[in-house]
């Protein structure tokens, strides 16, 4: 195992409006590792995901993806690379939302060709193999020509699981991605993400699901109120929880 | 029934003079609507402020205002334009004004996750609305536009001011000359018939747009 932390945010600071939603947070990623982050609503896991992929700006902290900084900290203010490393740093990073967030007017095999022909400029022919052994994966091959209109949530999930994989990242980051799904469709959409930590595929899941972050992730961060509660590996986490935040958030879910 | 040939051969001249402003104007107005309504929306704001005041002045004032100032207050600051050329004008800034709010609705409708997906796929600025907004807009915007097309065809009625010779101008001098009101229907039917193909080719091009919907 490779233990040279490919992701690093120290210090991350971040409000909306004055109201702080991240008081000083700090997590390392491993290559290959698998992060599950679970917390209440409003806890601020997804605003830490959304700082990662620069959807948000962050106001102070350092954000570190492999050898580039995103951003570092100068006199408690956070400075931002130039646009050609942000787009390097993005460039390794896959995101799937929770509303999936296809493109509706595209195709399935559309939506997996567009960036990867668009950014990367890479040929519709150089890509349709890359792209239709995807959808074999994912076991929606047959689909490729139907529009999401036309998927199962759970479809257009494990769809957007494989647009993103696409533009080859190094990570992958979910920003709930069975929350919007029945249970029952949940089920396809959690074993696409399973197959890929099997592959060694670097993770970060932002979820309520936990006999997924149990089985699957190997370590396990707990937020409340934009803080880090308790964080280690999902075994002692979970068995064993050290706080009484924890404690009571893993009673309700697990009830 | 000489005569009433007669008069669809004259009305059928009008015709003309109608559909080549609304042509014209159709072709010209949209593409400026759209850069208007991107400007409207830009982050740069005094851009964004004059295209807000432009909309607010094309709208908050009568076509028929518009029409008399281009063709006879611009004179007197030295632009002399041809009745037709001042016509095009006053319709094209009008109605551009319009489409670019309709547009505006239309961009602003779409859900951020559409732009949120396309900047994690490391898709730009232009890409994004090029590729993934504007195909998705145009289907959203198809109604209003159709609405607005169905009105440019009979507020080009408005040109006789100018004294230009349009459908209605014409079908008016016939009325007034021969005492017939025979060429009010059929300038009616003309109409009807102009508005009708415009129905029926936009229900077509919605029918293509969305054809990614359930």
């Amino acid at each position: 195992m490779n233990n040279q932390p490919i992701i690093k945010m120290h210090n991350i600071h971040k409000s909306f409006n004055g109201i702080s939603v991240l008081k000083g947070i700090d997590i390392e990623v491993n290559k290959s590792d698998v992060l599950a982050v679970i917390g209440p609503s409003g806890s601020g896991k997804s605003t830490l995901l959304r700082c990662l992929n620069n959807l948000e700006t962050i106001d102070d902290g350092t954000i570190q993806v492999a050898e580039d900084f995103l951003t570092t900290s100068v006199n408690n203010k956070a400075v931002y690379a130039d646009k050609i490393t942000q787009k390097r740093i993005l460039s390794r990073m896959g995101m799937v939302f929770q509303q999936f967030n296809l493109f509706p007017h595209m195709t399935v095999l559309e939506n997996l060709l567009e960036a990867p022909v668009q950014v990367k400029n890479m040929k519709k022919d150089e890509v349709l193999p890359i792209a239709e052994d995807l959808l074999h994966k994912i076991g929606l091959f047959d689909k490729k020509d139907a529009y999401p209109s036309r998927l199962s949530g759970g479809q257009q999930q494990r769809v957007a699981i494989a647009r993103a994989l696409c533009m080859s990242p190094d990570i992958m980051l979910f920003d709930e991605p069975t929350s919007a799904l029945d249970p029952e469709l949940t089920i396809g959409v959690l074993n696409t993400m399973r197959q890929l930590a099997e592959e060694h595929m670097t993770m970060i899941v932002v979820t309520h699901e936990m006999g997924f972050a149990r089985d699957v992730a190997s370590n396990v961060i707990f937020m409340a109120d934009g803080n880090i509660v308790e964080q280690g590996n999902p075994e002692t986490f979970f068995t064993h929880p050290q706080e009484e935040r924890t404690k009571s958030f893993l009673t309700n879910m697990l009830k | 029934m000489d005569n009433l040939v007669n008069t669809i051969l004259l009305m059928l001249e009008g015709t003309k003079t109608t559909l080549n402003i609304f042509f014209i104007t159709l072709i010209l107005s949209i593409p400026i609507g759209l850069l208007v309504s991107l400007s409207r929306l830009s982050t740069i704001k005094p851009l964004s402020w004059l295209m807000e005041l432009y909309i607010w002045i094309m709208r908050g004032t009568p076509l028929m205002l518009q029409l008399l100032f281009v063709y006879f207050a611009l004179p007197m600051v030295g632009i002399r334009l041809s009745d037709i050329s001042a016509a095009l004008l006053a319709f094209v800034l009008n109605y551009a004004a319009y489409f670019a709010e309709i547009f505006r609705a239309g961009i602003q409708s779409i859900n951020r996750g559409q732009y949120e997906a396309a900047k994690t796929l490391g898709m730009s600025y232009p890409q994004t609305m090029r590729r993934i907004i504007l195909p998705q807009v145009i289907r959203r915007v198809l109604p209003p536009i159709s609405n607005e097309t169905i009105n440019l065809v009979k507020d080009t009625s408005l040109i006789y001011i100018l004294a230009m010779n349009d459908l209605l101008r014409v079908a008016r001098t016939i009325v007034q000359r021969e005492f017939d009101m025979t060429p009010f229907i059929v300038a009616a039917i003309f109409y009807l018939v102009m508005t009708f193909i415009l129905t029926w080719i936009f229900k077509r091009l919605e029918a293509h747009y969305g054809k990614y919907e359930v």
